[in-house]
């Protein structure tokens, strides 16, 4: 019967040290300490408990993180969804033209301070740099405003001659619009523009997210084009009331509409940032329990092909004893 | 015809239907907007707003920000609003009093300026409860 156990343990063994390659990439060089201990070739029990011990602590740190990003996502949303209401009269009025051919533009990249969100940082800076390309040449120029570590970090690296103006830790208070307020301000002084560009991540859904252009531009401009016709034509049919000139008017509704639109974009970009963290940590802790799963099934045949060979070692022992005998 | 109203600030929406008629302080003096009004685009004032509804006003302290009209549709963006119901009159007048104590304590341009803000905001206020 002994025999019996031993041939189908022997089917089992078999697979056991087929695992041994892949996890002996994985374990420590104490693996190999303990098979000389055991005299046989597989890894230990201890050494896949351990492993077992670490993936869940991660599994319950990526579950918790969701579960953050998940509350946090569902504070930020409704104010994301109220702040839009805001820039869409300017929208109406002045119209958002991203084709626009100007001069001097500025790209206003938003971005997040902390990682593990997913891809929506890189593919913000992918944007920005297509837009800069888009609008090098002869006489133009493009410079970088950065919100956000993530962007930072990557842009420092390449572009460190055009940024501006680089702004971190937005996110560490509530926003407010009195912050984003003084932030716009900021650039407005220290840059100059012909045109704005403000990237950002739009927040559609939970799991879809879209990088987004919004164009502003400067009152100059809009004067100019208003005089052309087409969107910024309609303009012109309105009498322009309150102040002493129209310049003054269209001066302060630019700086107002910039102010709307930055803190439209950075609660979207919040809101964005929550829903793919929500999602990569999702996604972490689904990968962690199938690792989980894995090592559960090596440990067992880990466990199992020690006692086999326990029983071996005693089964031969006592054959060879009665042999002698 | 009624004028379709909508009062917007940037955390919310304050107001969204229809009037009758509106008046509006502009940084030149008040606008009375009726329907089929000609369409302007004006900066708002830190004033009050009063909407009439089928002969009653309504009083709505503004903040500052911009009005467009057109189409007998009227939109006012500002930096805030409160309508007069929501104006608690203890805490209005109380914060007039600070206002007033706080210009008189500024020094330099830039806190005076501020200061000045402030107080018209604390005085608008106050003049949204009292009217009506």
């Amino acid at each position: 019967m002994a025999m019996a156990v031993f041939r189908r343990e022997g089917r089992r063994l078999l697979p056991s040290i087929a695992a041994r390659p892949i996890a002996a990439i994985r374990s420590p060089l104490s693996s190999d300490q303990e098979e000389g201990l055991l005299g046989v070739r597989s890894i230990s029990t201890q050494v896949v408990r351990n492993r077992m011990k670490s993936v869940k602590n991660i599994q319950k740190i990526t579950k918790a993180m969701k579960m953050v990003a998940a509350s946090k996502l569902r504070a930020v949303q409704g104010r994301a969804e109220n702040s839009r209401g805001l820039w869409q009269p300017f929208t109406a009025l002045l119209g958002d033209n991203p084709s626009i051919d100007v001069k001097k533009s500025v790209v206003v990249t938003l971005s997040s301070d902390k990682g593990l969100c997913g891809g929506i940082n890189s593919t913000v800076v992918k944007v920005s740099r297509a837009l800069y390309k888009l609008n090098s040449g002869p006489e133009k120029e493009v410079q970088f405003v950065i919100v956000g570590e993530k962007a930072k970090a990557i842009m420092f690296r390449d572009s460190k001659n055009d940024i501006v103006l680089s702004v971190t830790e937005l996110n560490k208070n509530p926003l407010n619009y009195a912050q984003v307020s003084v932030l716009a301000d900021d650039i407005l002084k220290n840059v100059e523009f012909d045109a704005l560009r403000i990237v950002y991540n739009k927040f559609h859904s939970v799991v879809a997210f879209l990088p987004t252009v919004s164009t502003v531009l400067s009152p100059e401009i809009i004067e100019k084009e208003s005089e052309v016709g087409g969107k910024l034509g309609e303009l012109d049919s309105y009498e322009i009331e309150g102040g002493e000139t129209k310049g003054e008017i269209l001066q302060n509704l630019a700086e107002f509409q910039f102010s709307c639109v930055m803190f439209n974009a950075v609660l979207e970009n919040a809101c964005s940032e929550m829903g793919a963290r929500m999602s990569a940590m999702d996604s972490s802790s689904r990968n962690a329990g199938e690792m989980l799963d894995r090592l559960t099934l090596t440990y067992n045949r880990t466990r199992q092909a020690s006692i086999t060979t326990e029983l071996i070692e005693i089964i031969s022992g006592a054959s060879a004893l009665e042999a002698a005998k | 015809m009624t004028l379709n109203l909508c009062v917007l600030t940037q955390n919310r929406i304050v107001w969204d239907s229809e009037v009758k008629e509106i008046i509006l302080s502009t940084n030149s003096g008040q606008i009375g907007v009726l329907p089929n009004h000609a369409p302007i685009a004006t900066a708002v004032d830190i004033d009050i707003l009063k909407i009439r509804l089928n002969n009653q006003w309504l009083t709505m302290a503004l903040m500052g920000g911009f009005a467009r009209i057109g189409n007998n549709e009227i939109t006012i963006l500002v930096n805030d609003a409160e309508k007069n119901s929501d104006i608690d009159p203890q805490e209005a007048e109380q914060t007039l009093e600070i206002a007033e104590a706080n210009l008189r304590k500024a020094e330099g341009k830039r806190q005076t300026i501020e200061a000045n803000l402030a107080l018209r905001r604390a005085r608008t206020r106050v003049e949204a409860l009292n009217t009506i």
